[in-house]
């Protein structure tokens, strides 16, 4: 009996069962988590180590300790997304804790928030006066939520009465020195357009291109492999190892 | 047909590790045929009617048949049963060459325990 081969074999099964099970139970941003999906997900990783290393007992238990945590899971995701009254109670919900201006200290005594947290969120938030803050509201998943006081708020464009073009999401025409064709014909153009426009550019051949891309306003953006910039600036603070 | 792969994909992935995670059992129910157990058996009869060397040779093809089951069953099977069992035909060789009756047939059933512990 190889052990070395057994954990191999484990690995593998608990690798693809854990990608399997997460893609089934959605797609849920890391920052969106509630403190129970954080339990939930450090709950089945330590399952799934288990099943991995832990040879001194069958594979099976463990996964069907894998699979009954990653169902539960899964069925309060869909009983919150079906019943509202039964997600307020699960993932609760976000509670004001300034309004008008004004500190909610029995909200906050409620939660077992102190102030200095509010005031490191706030600080996080680049509010670093609180007389500029209207309405702060803790979301169900801990971060906070801050609206300034009018007079504090930048200017928009609208405040200025001026029109500005949508800028819209770049489509990437080239990655990686390789043309996407796909992504070319989605937006009506051929590659003689392209090659007018490496040139322009100073292209002569697409390898050179690490990305090119276009947005709806019609922005082309490239950037080359070789970027030739002379005087670089380093961040750092002393010598590393590169 | 990429919608059916993109589902067909998970689903056999996961069949194929249940049966890895399960063949222990898939190999008693389909291949073994009392295998193991019946070699047990007739290692009983044999030092119950003093046939040491039948015996001997009996416990040799259990040793190798035992080796050869624990490549099949080494991904389901407890390690801790498979290392007992293993003792325990170590131990029978060695009570087999002392012709020593009473710790054979306690290693025999101990072996034989551990065998339907496996795949419990």
């Amino acid at each position: 009996m190889s052990e070395a081969l057994v954990v191999v074999v484990r690995s593998i099964i608990a690798f693809f069962t854990l990608l399997i099970f997460a893609k089934i139970l959605g797609k849920q941003q890391i920052s969106q988590l509630t403190f129970f999906d954080y339990v939930l997900g450090i709950t089945i990783g330590s399952i799934a180590s288990e099943l991995t290393i832990d040879l001194t007992s069958r594979a099976w238990p463990h996964w069907i300790g894998l699979l009954c945590w990653a169902t539960l899971g899964f069925l309060m995701e869909y009983i919150t997304m079906k019943w509202r009254y039964a997600a307020k109670y699960i993932n609760g919900e976000p509670t004001i804790v300034i309004m008008n201006g004004k500190i909610m200290e029995s909200a906050l005594r409620k939660m077992k928030f102190p102030i200095s947290d509010i005031m490191e969120l706030l600080r996080n938030k680049n509010v670093f006066d609180l007389s500029e803050v209207d309405f702060a509201i803790i979301e169900s998943n801990g971060q906070l939520s801050v609206l300034k006081k009018p007079e504090y708020e930048p200017v928009t464009a609208k405040d200025l009465k001026i029109t500005k073009k949508p800028s819209g999401i770049s489509t990437e025409l080239i990655y990686d020195g390789i043309l996407i064709e796909e992504n070319l014909k989605q937006i009506k153009k051929d590659k003689k357009w392209l090659d007018k426009q490496l040139k322009s550019h100073g292209v002569k051949d697409i390898s050179e291109v690490f990305i090119a891309t276009l947005n709806p306003a019609g922005s082309f953006y490239v950037d080359l492999y070789k970027d030739h910039i002379k005087n670089l600036t380093d961040i750092g603070d002393y010598k590393g190892p590169y | 047909m990429r919608k059916f792969l993109v589902r067909a994909i998970p689903v056999a992935t996961l069949i194929l590790f249940i049966s890895v995670m399960q063949s222990d059992i898939i190999y008693k129910i389909y291949f073994d045929n009392n295998n193991i157990t019946d070699s047990i058996n007739l290692i009983k009869n044999d030092i119950r009617d003093d046939k040491w060397i039948e015996a001997d040779a009996n416990i040799k093809q259990l040793s190798e048949s035992w080796k050869r089951v624990v490549r099949i069953i080494q991904f389901s099977a407890e390690l801790d049963e498979i290392k007992l069992l293993d003792k325990n035909i170590s131990r029978l060789q060695g009570a087999a060459m002392a012709k020593d009756k009473a710790n054979a047939f306690m290693e025999l059933n101990e072996a034989l325990e551990h065998w339907e512990n496996i795949s419990e």
